[in-house]
């Protein structure tokens, strides 16, 4: 690793979720909260000691929806409206016949638009892993990341240390 | 829970190290079997097209469908492979909802299991069109002539379930890839590296990322589930909402629903019993899996029986002359054969699973479900064919029997279904690795 660059970052390397957790809430109580966490797994743990309540795909999802409902209310509805030929017996604007439709294509923009919601939250590291990204972050370690550990560095690694890291690396931001 | 019941006693339990190289080694290197599989399913891929480019260039008279009988086994196979295509979604979606632990090693292979299977169902109504040029006339555009598709039909509801349901599943399969893909880049070098890293999007499990996921997985698992019911009740719909005997029933949704349960599980197990033995999977899937899978399959397959005999009872007890034939016919006419198959393969031999011992033998459990494929591909062909043939007037009435051309298609339909089957699995983890990881942590980490 190259040592001409101005060293900022810190990375500590753990192999439990307890310890993890515990380098997190200490991380945070010393008021350092501009944190990456890595997990090889879905922890819903470290979310929570990382303080994230709700993730902002709930609205894409929920946009999604209406906009797939109004979608098909309007493409039955004035398709019936713009050719009105009775058929099978039933009015030109058959609701409970075109609510299968509307159903469809509620469930359909739901999970397109929550997927695209997701793409676009974590599209900022989609170009370049972060650089605290290590490949045994998918195998069995997680990481905590301090991009900027700034004066106090000596301090912050003894904390981690203190919190049970097995390994510390010093990262140019 | 649930999980506490795996007979695995906690130090063999193995690493998350271990984990990830057990379930990635497959992607390394093939063997020749693997080679030769493939070439078998190729070749009957390549028999099924070209029995279908001959019914393309002389015309749909090539299968046997007649007047009566226009529907043959074209529909009766669309609709066995709508079917096949519905415990993925049931897997991952309802048994998510439902907490149920014992999904997690087998959910990615039902999931992929879903997606082929569309792809192959979705070939059928083309295949059948005859004219397969004019598919577009389902899609909703703008024409010149200001005309639309007419949404009263149930074959346009279907178009939108199928079509939404393939897209939904595909998500919800990648979504739960995208983990995976970012293990497989890390691991690999050079070409791999690229192709995987590509398809990971820049996966780094940072938990902001996982926080997204997750939410987008329950999400995914909360729509999927009045998705996948209503998929098969639209299908169901294709042949209820017709005056035809046999066919005019509102038992139709939840019996259908119900049968594509219990036949996707079936095949389900069919897979998963060669897979884990050829890619020595034992640790992960073990029989605590099979025998879970086994009780839905007996649980599904007592509805199915169930349906089958109120269908029967129905026709008596509403005293319809017309539907009272029409249901003796199926028991004792010309298709009484395909009849019986169907009883004994859905309804007595599923009955050997309330024994422990049939659920906890490999070999007995395989043969249950081969049986079941089976029963469930004779089912709808009882209900499609035996109900067109013998309508109202017994001048119309008529006999149908599936022609060369149809068959070989039905049997490319299978090497079809494989062939996408055995690409997946040695180019993409079969067991969901991030969610083995969680669990084994857990297991590591608090014992349960």
């Amino acid at each position: 690793m190259s040592t001409v660059i101005e060293m900022s970052g810190i990375l500590a390397h753990y192999d439990t979720l307890g310890a993890t957790r515990a380098a997190i809430e200490r991380l945070r109580e010393a008021g350092h909260s501009d944190l990456d966490v890595f997990s090889p797994f879905p922890a819903p743990e470290l979310e929570e000691a990382m303080g994230i309540e709700s993730s902002p795909v709930r609205r894409w999802a929920l946009i999604g929806g209406i906009t797939g409902f109004a979608t098909a209310t309007a493409l039955t509805g004035l398709t019936a409206l713009a050719y009105p030929l009775v058929t099978q017996g039933k009015p030109i604007l058959s609701w409970p016949a075109f609510f299968v439709i509307m159903f469809e294509m509620t469930i359909l923009f739901t999970g397109l638009f929550g997927f695209a919601g997701v793409l676009f939250h974590t599209h900022r590291s989609r170009k370049r892993l972060s650089a605290g990204y290590r490949e045994v972050f998918s195998v069995d370690r997680f990481g905590v990341y301090l991009r900027d550990a700034g004066a106090n560095m000596s301090e912050i690694e003894a904390l981690l240390q203190d919190t049970g890291a097995i390994e510390i690396e010093e990262v140019a931001a | 829970m649930a999980t506490a019941e795996i007979e695995v006693p906690r130090e063999a339990l193995p690493t998350l190290e271990q984990a990830n190289d057990d379930i990635s080694r497959p992607i390394y290197a093939p063997s020749w079997r693997y080679y030769l599989l493939l070439a078998i399913c190729g070749v009957g891929i390549l028999a099924g097209g070209t029995a279908w480019a001959i019914q393309v260039k002389n015309g749909i008279g090539m299968a046997g469908i007649n007047n009566p009988v226009s529907w043959g086994v074209y529909i009766v196979t669309f609709v066995f492979w709508v079917g096949i295509a519905h415990s993925g979604t049931l897997i991952s979606a309802v048994l998510y909802l439902t907490r149920s632990g014992w999904r997690t090693t087998i959910n990615r292979a039902a999931e992929a299991m879903t997606i082929f299977a569309v792809m192959t169902a979705g070939l059928f109504p083309l295949i059948h069109l005859g004219r397969v040029w004019y598919f577009y006339y389902l899609v909703p555009y703008p024409s010149t002539r200001l005309l639309w598709p007419n949404f009263r039909s149930p074959l346009v509801w279907d178009m939108f379930a199928i079509g939404t349901y393939f897209t939904i599943s595909l998500v919800f399969w990648y979504l739960g890839l995208i983990p995976d893909l970012a293990v497989l880049r890390d691991k690999f070098t050079g070409v791999k590296k690229k192709i995987y890293g590509t398809l990971a999007l820049g996966w780094q499990g940072s938990v902001k990322d996982w926080s997204h996921y997750r939410r987008l997985y329950l999400y995914l698992a909360g729509i999927a589930t009045p998705l996948v019911l209503s998929v098969h009740s639209v299908v169901s719909w294709d042949f209820a909402m017709g005056i035809v005997p046999g066919w005019h029933s509102t038992i139709f949704a939840p019996y259908f629903v119900a049968g594509a349960i219990f036949s996707g599980v079936a095949m389900v197990i069919t897979i998963m019993i060669p897979l884990r033995w050829a890619f020595g999977l034992e640790k992960y899937i073990t029989k605590y899996h099979f025998d879970n899978m086994a009780k839905l399959l007996l649980f599904t397959s007592l509805i199915v029986g169930y349906a089958y005999a109120l269908e029967f009872f129905l026709a008596w007890w509403v005293n319809d002359p017309i539907e009272k034939e029409s249901f003796a016919w199926r028991a004792y006419g010309f298709y009484a054969g395909p009849f019986w198959i169907m009883v004994f393969c859905n309804v007595v031999v599923p009955m050997s699973l309330w024994f422990k011992r049939t659920r906890n033998s490999l070999a007995a459990l395989f043969a249950v479900t081969i049986f079941v494929n089976i029963g469930m591909w004779y089912e709808r062909f009882v209900i499609i064919v035996t109900s067109l043939a013998h309508e109202y007037e017994p001048g119309g009435w008529g006999i149908y029997v599936p022609s060369t051309t149809e068959i070989l298609i039905l049997i490319g339909s299978f090497a079809w279904f494989f062939f996408w089957f055995l690409l997946f699995s040695r180019t993409l983890p079969v067991i969901s690795i991030a969610e083995v990881k969680e669990h084994l942590a857990h297991e590591h980490e608090h014992g349960h």
